[in-house]
């Protein structure tokens, strides 16, 4: 008897803490997986994207589509970079995508598409992939497990080359001009470090800007087709000359004090790397074309003024690489998700082929500084452009480049892109040789 | 040196005591002060230094931005693991302290393994439940886990404390012939109250501080918590650093406050279980 | 959301046996069944996660898809892999110096703070501050405040302030032990403060009266006094120094390089970065077994076991 009245009230108070704890939650929008969320309607749609860079274009596509569509509606929710990164290969692996996927293609889709995670597109998708360039569409293309090809991803925002940023006021200050090879770079360095700036800003704590050298250096010097090797896991693929070269030389950089000698505390999650740029302490930075805005925010005088230069990485003289091939993030891509329903899947599509690219996403996308990687845009880039020119070097850039390389670390599977950037920071910090990198990288081919 | 009566004044101490004083000071210092300078002075101005232009702007910018929503999430979260900690605990520590069998002794020694868990060793299995059970990126899924952990401790501190009520008091409220719940709640609560303070303190400021579950079992802003904001809002206010170190300050009031109100009480939930 | 699995579940076991009931429990016991909520939390989301990770330290699960039966794959990469065998070393390094600072540097602070002087009185209510910061928030500060551009050392016109502490693999490490200790030390000087005062002043009295100095009445009366309050403390600050997760991903994420790649850290990036669940659980299997076998071993060094002689005693 008096047992029983223990348990009743031994459930009153679970059920109590567990109804406070979910009560508490009301609001906070479950991420839609299938039966997550407020599934009503059966079009229906959950989308994940990233805050920064062209999230204002993404938020008022959105708002367009819900605008027009009241029954197939199109919920988002926004993740800074490296969280979300880490998020949403769960949120897949557990039957909790979202219908839209973002992503940056490259070696996370083709696991994706391994897992039969994403859907084929090839079909739904055809007359928008039309219109893109076919060095940035062309990475939505993978193998699936039955051997055929077909689209898993199509490109959603702007194309996000690699480029050299600098300090025009610096540049004149050392009598520097702007590097295009490999030695007059170095030459530059020499002088910038007899002014006492830093010559080229590194967030060399992010690791991931470090990438940018040795993707570039290997471009230059053996052509896209050695990293290619590497990413068919084709044996000791990393000890190619190339690659080797390319250590050998960002060792030189740094004996050379190219990254001043305080690069290992620098973060590029918070803009150091560009503060040190228009704050006059360094001259160079690398870095995605993501950080336009950045320097347009942050520093809207120096922009103006025109002191903010912008140029393609150096050449290698004797190198095999076109000088012209650029590296970096081709677009990110939106995927649609295999575990939605067939409803939702539908309006994913319609979503991702009507509004993409619509007029009113490529003005906004203009007008954030940002380059959608289209066919045929000369003339509206020429309208939006400022005096600088920024917006029509970044997209001929992207146009007559060669081949675009993905960044190596988008590229790659995720172990062996994480081994990538810890070993990449221990040859900056000269912690570890060229020899021992090609080593510890070759182990990862497996 | 410990003498009321005079003493030879111990000028080595004394040194001591001021240049660790200093240690602490100066990063405490420069947090406040950094977080009044303006955004533009940030670089120009030589960081030690008053801000020549002293400004708020920096704190009206993290209130802006979302900071309140994320304070609020802290409360739950800390306000409801809190109170269930306390519940379940005290419940336990009832039965291990009143009822001796073989049965309780097992219960207990399992709950004193818990003490001994690195919490972050099984961050992995943990997440790979809450996904299981739909809960992910939920403020539920971080109170099941921090109620979880806290238990070992709570009971062992709440156990201790019990031991010392006398046997007879319990025995009266038998004779009374009142249930459990009653002589819980009339008769151990009332008497455990400075046990349950001190273990609602700790555990408060546990939970409160707590970075690796919100790191691993939230995403989204609407079940951000304080201490997972500052790290995002140093990626979200990129060059920022006032509004990042405004955003330190503000998650540090709270617990100020408790200072100032309740000192005795948080010094001894933070050396909970640690003395004698 | 069922909320009746959890609450009726425990019940089968938990159940009063039907053998002979303890004759003196009988009638005044309270029912077991009260401990059965704390249970039954503990249980789902600290024991079962406890078994999970051994089970998921035997299979690969890249966080896509389900996890795969690995059989000993894990274990020996992980045996093999200089990262991991780098992030142990580290591990015990940053005890062992955490200790060797933290230590002597709180029992004197405790004694400063014990010290009846009005001036010492003001200093440990200031020395307390650190304390009311999260981990994550002394990470950032310190962050900003080491920063060799913007940070205080180029304001200072100090040079060897304006060192690149958090971005030099030769440095980062004892920064990481600055920072640490500055978080812990007040807590832990706190501890000795409440020991200190706890001696009985007439030893001190009898001391001074046979002539014994300052020095000699710190080395003959307060630290043998304090045995206990060293063990306690010196165990929290090992098992402790296991487990600084946050305040090191917040001020080098484990680098620069892997120079501050410990344990924990290791596992974390295993887990959440290379998706690599299989080896990250090796590793967290590794803290669980290190953090039971230090406790357990300063348990037995102390000599009284007070857990057990607490169920005894009653």
């Amino acid at each position: 008897m008096r047992r029983s009245a223990a348990r009743r009230s031994l459930a009153v108070l679970v059920t109590g803490v567990l109804a406070v704890s979910v009560a508490a939650c009301g609001g906070g929008a479950q991420p839609g997986g299938p039966d997550g969320g407020s599934s009503g309607g059966g079009g229906e749609a959950t989308a994940w994207a990233l805050t920064g860079g062209s999230e204002s274009v993404f938020r008022s596509s959105f708002e367009r589509w819900n605008g027009a569509n009241p029954d197939a509606q199109i919920s988002s929710e926004w993740f800074a970079n490296d969280a979300y990164k880490e998020k949403i290969r769960t949120a897949v692996g557990s039957g909790n995508a979202p219908t839209l996927i973002f992503s940056w293609a490259g070696g996370t889709l083709a696991d994706y598409v391994a897992n039969d995670s994403v859907v084929d597109l090839s079909e739904d998708a055809a007359p928008l992939l039309d219109r893109i360039l076919p060095s940035v569409a062309s990475n939505g293309s993978v193998v699936d497990p039955s051997g055929g090809e077909g689209w898993y991803a199509v490109p959603n925002n702007q194309s996000q080359p690699v480029l050299l940023y600098f300090n025009q006021e610096l540049f004149d200050q050392a009598g520097v001009s702007v590097p295009t090879t490999y030695d007059e770079l170095l030459d530059a360095v020499e002088k910038l470090s007899a002014q006492g700036v830093t010559p080229i800003a590194l967030a060399g704590q992010s690791k991931w800007p470090e990438l940018m050298y040795i993707q570039y250096l290997t471009d230059r010097i053996g052509g896209p087709e050695v990293f290619q090797r590497i990413v068919n896991g084709e044996p000791d693929a990393w000890s190619d000359p190339a690659v080797l070269e390319a250590l050998t030389k960002i060792q030189e950089l740094v004996d050379a004090g190219a990254f001043g000698d305080s690069f290992g505390s620098v973060a590029a999650d918070a803009g150091a790397d560009t503060a040190l740029v228009h704050t006059g302490k360094a001259a160079m930075v690398l870095q995605g074309s993501w950080v336009y805005p950045d320097f347009l925010n942050n520093a809207p005088e120096f922009v103006e003024s025109g002191k903010l230069g912008f140029a393609n990485f150096p050449a290698v003289e004797g190198g095999q690489g076109d000088p012209a091939n650029i590296v970096g993030n081709p677009a990110n891509f939106w995927s649609v998700s295999a575990s939605a329903s067939p409803e939702a899947q539908k309006t994913a599509v319609d979503y991702l082929v009507e509004e993409t690219y619509s007029d009113e996403a490529v003005d906004e996308f203009l007008s954030v500084g940002a380059v959608p990687p289209l066919i045929g845009l000369e003339d509206k880039i020429a309208e939006a452009d400022d005096d600088s020119g920024y917006l029509s070097f970044v997209y001929n850039t992207v146009k007559v480049a060669p081949h675009f390389q993905l960044s190596w670390d988008q590229a790659l599977p995720a172990d062996q892109a994480q081994a990538l950037l810890d070993n990449l920071s221990q040859v900056f910090l000269k912690q570890i040789s060229p020899e021992q990198f090609v080593d510890a990288m070759n182990a990862t081919l497996g | 040196m410990m003498l009321r009566t005079t003493t030879r004044p111990n000028v080595l101490a004394g040194i001591g005591g001021w240049l660790w004083l200093a240690i602490i000071i100066v990063p405490i210092y420069y947090i406040l002060v950094t977080s009044l300078r303006p955004r533009s002075d940030y670089y120009a101005e030589n960081p030690l230094a008053f801000p020549a232009n002293p400004t708020l702007d920096a704190y009206r910018e993290v209130l802006e931005n979302d900071f309140l929503r994320y304070f609020g999430n802290s409360v739950v979260v800390t306000l409801t693991s809190v109170a269930a900690i306390l519940a379940v605990s005290l419940m336990a520590a009832f039965v291990v302290v009143r009822s001796n069998t073989a049965r309780t002794r097992g219960i207990f020694q399992a709950f004193l393994l818990g003490i001994a868990i690195p919490i972050q060793a099984t961050i992995i299995p943990v997440y790979y439940l809450i996904i299981q059970l739909g809960l992910y990126d939920t403020l539920a899924a971080l109170i099941l886990p921090s109620i979880a952990f806290a238990i070992p401790l709570s009971v062992l501190i709440l156990t201790n404390f019990l031991r010392d009520v006398p046997k007879e008091l319990f025995e009266s409220m038998t004779v009374d012939g009142a249930g459990e719940m009653r002589t819980l709640w009339n008769l151990v609560l009332p008497l455990s109250k400075p046990a349950v303070v001190t273990v609602g303190v700790y555990n408060a400021l546990q939970v409160w501080n707590g970075f690796l579950f919100p790191l691993v079992l939230t995403q989204s802003a609407e079940t951000r918590v304080i201490p997972l904001s500052l790290w995002s809002y140093q990626g979200e206010f990129t060059m920022n650093i006032p509004a990042v170190l405004a955003a330190v300050v503000l998650s540090v009031l709270p617990i100020l406050a408790a200072y100032i109100i309740g000192r005795r009480h948080l010094v001894s939930g933070l050396t909970a279980g640690f003395g004698k | 959301m069922s909320t009746t699995s959890l609450t009726s579940r425990p019940g089968a076991s938990v159940r009063p046996a039907a053998g002979r009931p303890a004759r003196r429990a009988r009638r005044r016991g309270p029912s077991t069944w009260l401990a059965a909520p704390a249970l039954a939390f503990f249980a789902l989301f600290a024991l079962v996660p406890l078994l999970g990770v051994v089970v998921l330290s035997f299979m690969s699960w890249d966080g896509l898809g389900t996890p795969q039966w690995a059989g000993t794959e894990n274990w020996s990469a992980v045996v093999a892999d200089p990262v991991a065998r780098n992030a142990f070393v580290l591990s015990v390094k940053v005890t062992v110096f955490s200790w060797l600072i933290q230590a002597p540097l709180s029992l004197l602070l405790g004694v400063f703070m014990a010290g009846r002087q009005r001036y010492r009185a003001v200093l440990s209510v200031l020395f307390f501050l650190p304390l009311l910061f999260s981990a994550a928030a002394v990470g950032i500060a310190f962050k900003s405040l080491l920063d060799p551009n913007f940070g205080v050392g180029s304001a200072l016109g100090v040079d060897w302030l304006a060192k690149d502490w958090l971005g030099d693999p030769s440095l980062a490490l004892g920064v990481v032990l600055f920072v640490i200790a500055w978080c812990f030390v007040p807590f832990h000087s706190l501890l000795y403060q409440a020991g200190v005062r706890q001696i009985p002043v007439s030893m001190y009295e009898a001391a001074r009266l046979d002539g014994a100095g300052t020095v000699q009445q710190f080395f003959h009366i307060t630290l043998p006094q304090l045995k206990y309050t060293i063990i306690t403390s010196s165990t929290l600050m090992i098992v402790g120094s296991l487990t600084y997760f946050d305040l090191i991903f917040v001020l080098t994420g484990g680098g620069p390089g892997n120079a501050t790649r410990i344990l924990p850290l290791d596992m974390y990036l295993r887990g959440f970065r290379s998706y690599d669940m299989g080896t990250a659980s090796v590793v967290a299997v590794f803290l669980v077994v290190l953090g039971l076998a230090i406790s357990l071993g300063l348990n037995r060094l102390s000599g009284a076991n007070r857990m057990d002689s607490q169920m005894e005693g009653a």
